[in-house]
């Protein structure tokens, strides 16, 4: 199976057509950027996506010894954009720079328990943003 | 739950539901027939047929016999362009999707009208390009089809402004010319007189005033050009085959009768004063908001510039979906114009073509009422949505100032 297949697939016709652990996070959305992002000190940032297609994520993360001690994010976008960069900020807290950047849309959507097709493949960018943000930070900290 | 998406579907009125059941009662004893049968059974259902037609175009002031009964608003819509096929067809960059579609496929050209930022067409623009193509091809025939009201923003296009356009154009000679009005969503919420606007082809479905889902009607002026859509039988006088849908057809039928009676266009007077109230209080709570429908009275023939039960409003920096499931979860049933809750990859033409602003057509909500719609229910929405928007801007990475006070970036 690629990476841009998602193992887990919505069981059954929720009228949301989105999974509990979906709505959750839509609704709790976990280490997101309260306020004003640029007030937010990181050492690396990543912006991707863009209004005309409905979504945009901002991911901004602090490292302290390769790793990622915490991280932060803003998304614009449906329900599935938001939970997705919820579930990417989840996923990649106190990894290792190498293992963060190593996470993929596939593992988002597996984590969220499964994404409507459609959304698997506009919503979930969240670690392309991450992958921006760490390639940033190795930009600012190169030898 | 309160439900604000009445323009997408209607409730059921209780009398159409009881058309409808008094029908499939009298058919599981087998006296309702084939309405095309000639025994009592289907005379039975044939005199159904004929009193629901008679309701039903009395709803739009046209003789029985030039309404066709079709199974939707689509239907009808695309037997109109149909029948256009290879010919100039115009239409407003926001019709419906069900007469857009067919344009592109049928017209040669198509010729879609621009729209202001009140989501009026431009008439200087039809009038000039309809008259150089008329008067390149004077036996040339030409489609115009512009609805009669937006179903996403309510606007209430000029059409008797476009007839008399036409009407001028036959006078010097341009006879084939024919004007068709997608009257979807205006029937009921505002005067509908098909003879009186001068109208070749006009479209209704019974849903969107009460009626069930699964039937509409298609008004063709007699002399008007006609090409059946589907072969294969003698219904509706030869012009649309299927075993005529007597069920439907009565429910439809005490929907328009209701309608009739209750002169409703009359009564949605009320639910104007309730939306122009969720508009002022919106604006006062949520001052970054952009009013999308035209409220205010522009024409000068005291015509309604909108729909009275429409309200669409877009929220800076809050995608319109994230806003619309955020409601639901809130008991608040609503619509978007974003890309993202239709599955589609662009967010809704017809914002599109009025602000050519992608971010404006994301953040769109479109509330919309029906007769039954109270103001207690509005001043729930008016109590969640403060803190619904402000929670979705706080995730947003865009810019919540007003849209018109920061610089356009994705013109």
């Amino acid at each position: 199976m690629s990476d841009n297949e998602c193992t887990n697939k919505p069981k059954k016709a929720d009228p949301w057509a989105y999974t509990e652990i979906v709505k959750d996070h839509f609704l709790n959305p976990r280490n997101f950027i309260m306020g004003d992002e640029t007030k937010w000190q990181a050492d690396g940032e990543g912006l991707v996506g863009n209004p005309v297609c409905g979504d945009q994520m901002l991911v901004k993360i602090r490292v302290k010894g390769n790793k990622i001690t915490n991280i932060g994010w803003k998304t614009y976008g449906c329900a599935s954009a938001i939970a997705s960069t919820s579930a990417l900020s989840e996923l990649a807290k106190g990894k290792t720079l190498e293992d963060a950047d190593r996470i993929t849309a596939k593992e988002i959507c597996n984590y969220l328990g499964g994404l409507p097709e459609h959304k698997f493949h506009c919503s979930v960018l969240g670690h392309q943003a991450l992958h921006k943000a760490i390639q940033n930070y190795k930009a600012s900290h190169d030898s | 739950m309160i439900y604000f998406d009445a323009s997408a579907t209607t409730p059921l009125l209780p009398e159409a539901r009881e058309a409808m059941v008094n029908l499939m009662d009298l058919s599981i004893s087998g006296n309702l027939g084939n309405a095309s049968s000639l025994h009592t059974a289907g005379s039975r259902a044939k005199g159904e047929l004929i009193r629901a037609r008679t309701e039903i175009a009395k709803l739009i002031g046209v003789p029985p016999l030039e309404l066709i009964l079709t199974s939707s608003g689509s239907e009808s819509n695309n037997t109109v362009l149909h029948t256009f096929e290879h010919c100039p067809i115009f239409v407003s960059a926001i019709e419906h999707p069900s007469v857009l579609r067919p344009a592109e496929e049928y017209g040669n050209p198509c010729i879609k009208v621009p729209v202001n930022e009140q989501g009026t067409i431009n008439l200087n623009y039809l009038k000039l390009k309809l008259t150089e193509i008329a008067k390149a091809d004077p036996k040339q025939k030409i489609l115009v089809s512009i609805m009669l009201a937006n179903n996403e923003i309510g606007t209430v296009e000029p059409i008797r402004k476009v007839a008399i356009i036409i009407s001028e154009l036959r006078k010097q000679g341009y006879r084939n010319i024919y004007l068709h009005t997608d009257a979807t969503q205006a029937i009921g919420k505002i005067p509908v007189d098909a003879k009186k606007s001068m109208i070749d082809y006009l479209t209704f479905t019974a849903h969107k005033l009460g009626g069930p889902i699964g039937i509409a009607a298609l008004y063709v002026r007699t002399g008007a050009p006609f090409r059946p859509l589907i072969l294969g039988g003698s219904q509706e006088n030869k012009r649309r085959a299927g075993t005529s849908n007597v069920v439907l057809a009565a429910g439809f039928a005490a929907a328009a009768k209701y309608s009739n009676d209750n002169k409703t266009w009359g009564k949605y007077l009320k639910i104007k004063e309730l939306r122009n109230y969720l508009a002022e209080r919106i604006m006062q709570i949520i001052p970054s908001a952009r009013i999308i429908t035209p409220l205010n009275n522009l024409s000068s023939e005291h015509e309604e510039s909108a729909l009275p039960n429409i309200l669409n409003v877009s929220f800076p920096a809050a995608e319109g979906e994230s806003t619309q499931l955020y409601l639901d979860l809130n008991g608040i049933e609503v619509s978007t114009g974003s890309a993202c809750a239709s599955g589609a990859l662009e967010p809704s033409h017809v914002l599109m073509a009025m602000f050519h602003d992608a971010e404006i057509a994301h953040d769109s909500v479109r509330f919309s009422f029906n007769l039954d719609t109270t103001k207690q229910q509005i001043d729930v929405l008016l109590d969640k949505i403060p803190g619904i928007v402000a929670k979705i801007q706080d995730l947003s990475t865009m810019n919540k100032e007003p849209y018109n006070e920061r610089q356009r970036m994705h013109q």
